[in-house]
């Protein structure tokens, strides 16, 4: 049972982190349909521009802050210069561009900062948790706190302001949107600020989580996060959430019991084939 | 003059749908532009409000040439549109919707007034506020289309088609208000439609679109005693 529980915890948090590397590709998906494949590249940079703020500053606030900052421009010159160009061809004009993104800058990262796996010995400063006798580490606490709050602020802005209602009518029909008076085009920056500075925290947490930094370590979430939005409902951000949590929790539970020849990543995958064949529209999509 | 667009052209790849349509509506004016499906009418009102890019053509609005303006801008202007088949959010709720035709505008009208009065002319929509606007009829959806347009208090409303896919009780009660806000309110409005008969009846000029080229244009009490549109357009043959 204690194990269980443990392991349980421990798939919550893998879950979480998975969920705050989806929610931007889910944003931009949602009001452009684009598969934004490069977010994973812009998430591999948050973990390098956190490390290096942490190593110049030894502040974890500013690391945070720094890397969400760097991010967050990283992912609007993306949709300024590369996606913005490309709209006007078919879908996988974009896609093709994205992938290129993305190689270039896992590339630029291993010239820049070189192919090694830097560590990242910083301290997330939360208490341990005490649950009926049941201890919750520090790093897990800080990983549930962290996306918790994320995901708090994210509902605070598009459901309660006057922004993020602008946000959800642009996802909706973009030309009427406009004609509004809503600027859809500052929208999509700004939907792309928002994922871009998750997609930061995520890297700087999994840099912590896990004391590593490595140019390709966006590689794997690349296509994982592909699969969870298509399991959750392209553009979903309930979907999103749950698809994450859900797979983090199974993949977790997969490699603590089932003796299951099967590598953990190939999970996600067959649940998307899973999805594809019995409900198509995803766990919370609208089956537009 | 409130509107003012010259030669006006607009293209989908090497399919012309408007090849050189001029007119003008001016200040507390009822105007129609009349014609059949795919005359080019619904291109038009896209690329008054900027929607639909022009190939040729200038547009000027309120002294103002507007040609190349973005299409918020020229909404923040007091142009508002009512689209072909309402375009409402369809995920948004009824109050939400309305939130969205008065974005950044908050504060410029009298919101609370505003609201109060919407659902005092369309009560469905008060019934259903709280509704996604994907779970209203097809009726109820223009209703909220013609809301959520009007809320910002516009200069010029551009209405697309408004009376297809509706009950001929519902279109008869549609047509009265745009007379009543035009005539009561000073509202100046275009009226894009193939309901022809309905449109001629309540608007001052109107003109004549075939194919993408303006045929006639006047007065509508000219243009319903000319033989040649009674017979094409309002359904009944020359005596």
């Amino acid at each position: 049972m204690h194990l269980f529980l443990e392991q349980l915890l421990n798939g919550v948090a893998q879950g979480a982190i998975y969920a705050l590397v989806t929610l931007g590709l889910t944003l931009v998906y949602g009001i452009l349909r684009v598969l934004h494949v490069a977010h994973a590249a812009v998430y591999t940079v948050g973990a390098y521009l956190g490390l290096l703020v942490f190593n110049t500053t030894g502040s974890l606030a500013l690391a945070f802050a720094g890397a969400m900052a760097g991010c967050a421009l990283l992912g609007v010159l993306i949709e300024r210069l590369v996606y913005f160009p490309l709209l006007k061809y078919p879908p996988y004009v974009p896609l093709i561009g994205s992938i290129a993104v993305m190689l270039s800058i896992e590339e630029l990262l291993r010239l820049v900062a070189g192919p090694y796996i830097l560590t990242f010995p910083a301290k997330l400063p939360f208490p341990a948790l005490h649950v009926g006798g049941f201890q919750i580490s520090p790093t897990l606490t800080a990983v549930y706190v962290i996306t918790a709050l994320v995901l708090l602020v994210l509902w605070f802005i598009t459901g309660r302001t006057e922004v993020g209602l602008a946000m959800r009518a642009a996802s909706q029909d973009m030309p009427v949107a406009d004609a509004m008076g809503i600027d859809s085009h500052f929208v999509v920056s700004l939907t792309f600020v928002l994922g871009s500075a998750i997609a930061a925290v995520a890297g700087v947490l999994v840099g912590i989580y896990y004391n590593q930094v490595y140019p390709t370590m966006g590689s794997v979430p690349a296509y994982k996060t592909l699969a969870i939005i298509v399991v959750g409902g392209m553009g979903s951000v309930s979907g999103a959430v749950i698809a994450s949590l859900l797979l983090g929790i199974a993949e977790t539970l997969l490699i603590g019991y089932a003796n299951i020849p099967l590598p953990r990543d190939a999970l996600a995958f067959i649940a998307m084939i899973a999805v594809l064949m019995w409900r198509r529209e995803g766990l919370m999509g609208s089956g537009r | 003059m409130l509107l003012e667009a010259r030669d006006l052209h607009v293209a989908y790849g090497d399919i012309r749908a408007v090849s050189g349509v001029s007119f003008r509506v001016d200040r507390g004016e009822l105007v129609s532009i009349i014609g059949a499906n795919g005359a080019g009418k619904t291109s038009i009102l896209g690329a008054l409000m900027g929607i639909v890019p022009l190939a040729r053509g200038t547009i000027v609005y309120d002294g103002d040439d507007i040609t190349g303006l973005p299409a918020f801008r020229r909404a923040r202007a007091g142009i508002r549109l009512v689209p072909e088949r309402a375009r409402v959010f369809p995920r948004l709720s009824v109050t939400e919707n309305l939130m969205t035709g008065v974005y950044r505008q908050r504060k410029k009208v009298p919101l609370a007034e505003r609201i109060a009065w919407l659902y005092e002319l369309f009560p469905i929509l008060a019934q259903r506020r709280d509704q996604p606007a994907a779970t209203l009829s097809g009726g109820e959806q223009q209703q909220l289309a013609i809301a959520r347009a009007l809320i910002s208090d516009p200069q010029l409303l551009l209405v697309d088609e408004v009376s297809m896919g509706l009950m001929p009780k519902l279109v008869d009660r549609v047509f009265e208000l745009l007379e009543d806000l035009n005539r009561n309110h000073g509202l100046t409005i275009l009226l894009v439609e193939q309901n022809a008969l309905a449109s001629l009846e309540i608007s001052q000029r109107a003109y004549v679109l075939e194919t993408g080229t303006c045929v006639a244009e006047g007065d509508t009490r000219d243009l319903r005693r000319d033989p040649r549109i009674r017979q094409v357009y309002l359904g009944s043959g020359t005596d």
